[in-house]
């Protein structure tokens, strides 16, 4: 038997696993087998081999961050940004489409984000109106329902004001006064950014004992930004809105009402007491 | 206390820009989503490194989402496949992280060392063993040169078929057919020698 015979022989038992030898290809194959007990033996090797390559090397599932990743690349209306903005697990919209994929991967998405949390130094926090309804307080809400879900409140970690304004600044078009609430009780974490109606805006993030409550700033014109001065529940977090001469506020809470009614008497008197000098 | 300082230009990231249209991201979103984890799988055993695989799988998205605009896909896996597969090459070529070996087409075919049958020991109970050292497999998997492996996972892991895996490698069927018989009888060889 020459090479080629051999070569051809190889060629068709492997076909022949695969599944790609049509009728009369199986017909002859099989008679052949049948008369050499070699051929046979080799076919039994190449099935066991392919069959191991399966169960050891299976397909992989891609990790939840990349999943995320992709899926914000086509989030409606929305303008692709550069790998590293779109790299922080708070920072997808997830399109409806993508949901039901989403169950299906719970699992997989909280191992994923416990191990792409960290990794993340900066990114934006995306929130997208589905159907046109412009509440931003809801969108908010989900998005610190997110965060809190990732384990991951903020894209960046700090208790100085010094180090969270100036990230803020960098991303965003508002800037406003950091306050520091440390005496009262509520130091601050960090900061990340949300963004509002395409717009990136600064989000500080407080922390009271076990608890923690995301500042939002948003320009006195945002669509529903202006609240009725209130705390109201939506989704059973408790969300404040309240605003100044410069900056509409909305403040998204898993703490009780009375502290979050707290939080906000302590935000806006030290707003008051802690002016900086604002960026021009 | 706090101004407002609106300055259009950065109201988004820089570099941000739109790469597609409604119609490319709708078939973007039917196509790619439920191909990542083949796509994911191909991206890491070429990169055999999980981050690169991320950043391959991206970079083949955002390709995948430009080619939409123009093109309407009547096989979507081999189609995107193809595209991760190339966009493996770039990477790596760009990072060097392993030589990109470009070997082989039909003269394959008479490079294939058939001679296995004759010099393997007969003894299937010492193969079989060797086959289910699942650490063992994958390093022999990931030991072959980029042609018989990306044959060799996006007919066994991703499970295209020939013509497919001819379509996504823009090769002939005959050097699909000879690239997978030496992939595999290489892998029985390595795995043989170590037994």
């Amino acid at each position: 038997m020459t090479d080629r015979d051999l070569n051809e022989r190889l060629l068709r038992l492997n076909a022949a696993l695969d599944g790609e030898l049509d009728a009369m290809g199986s017909l002859a194959l099989e008679r052949e087998m049948r008369d050499d007990p070699a051929i046979a033996a080799e076919q039994r090797r190449l099935a066991a081999l392919r069959d191991a390559v399966r169960r050891h090397a299976p397909r992989e599932a891609a990790p939840q961050a990349l999943a995320d990743r992709i899926a914000a690349l086509t989030a409606s209306g929305a303008a692709v940004a550069p790998t590293q903005a779109a790299t922080a697990p708070t920072a997808t919209a997830v399109p409806f489409r993508r949901r039901v994929w989403l169950d299906r991967r719970a699992l997989a998405m909280a191992a994923s984000f416990a191990v792409f949390g960290f990794a993340v130094g900066a990114g934006l926090t995306s929130l997208r109106t589905p159907s046109g309804s412009g509440d931003v307080a809801q969108h908010l809400v989900s998005d610190f329902a997110r965060a809190e879900i990732a384990g991951q409140p903020f894209d960046v970690a700090s208790s100085d004001r010094h180090t969270v304004k100036p990230w803020l600044a960098d991303r965003t078009t508002i800037s406003g006064t950091i306050v520091d609430l440390a005496p009262e009780g509520f130091p601050l974490v960090g900061g990340r950014v949300a963004i509002v109606d395409r717009v990136p805006t600064p989000t500080l993030v407080y922390r009271h004992h076990e608890h923690v409550v995301a500042v939002t700033e948003l320009p006195l014109d945002a669509k529903g930004a202006r609240g009725t001065g209130g705390i109201e529940t939506i989704d059973g977090y408790h969300v404040a809105r309240w605003s100044d001469a410069n900056l509409a506020y909305v403040a998204v809470s898993d703490m009780d009402e009375n502290a979050l009614g707290e939080f906000v008497e302590a935000f806006r008197r030290g707003g008051g007491r802690a002016t900086e000098p604002t960026r021009p | 206390m706090l101004t407002s300082k609106r300055a259009p230009s950065k109201a988004r990231a820089p570099g941000a820009r739109r790469l597609s249209n409604p119609i490319a991201e709708q078939r973007f979103r039917e196509i790619v989503p439920p191909l990542l984890d083949d796509a994911y799988s191909l991206a890491k055993w070429l990169s055999q490194n999980p981050t690169d695989a991320e950043d391959i799988v991206q970079d083949a998205a955002l390709r995948a989402l430009q080619a939409l605009s123009t093109v309407s896909v009547d096989r979507p896996k081999p189609w995107f496949l193809a595209i991760v597969r190339n966009a493996a090459m770039t990477f790596m070529a760009r990072n060097r992280r392993k030589a990109v070996a470009y070997a082989g087409d039909m003269a394959d075919l008479d490079a294939l060392d058939l001679r296995q049958g004759d010099d393997a020991a007969p003894n299937p109970e010492q193969e079989l063993i060797a086959l289910e050292d699942g650490e063992r497999l994958r390093q022999a998997i990931a030991s072959l040169h980029s042609p018989f492996l990306e044959t060799l996972v996006m007919r066994d892991i991703n499970g295209l078929s020939y013509r497919e895996i001819a379509e996504a490698t823009e090769t002939p069927v005959g050097t699909v057919m000879s690239r997978l018989a030496r992939a595999r009888a290489m892998l029985a060889k390595t795995l043989r020698a170590e037994a």
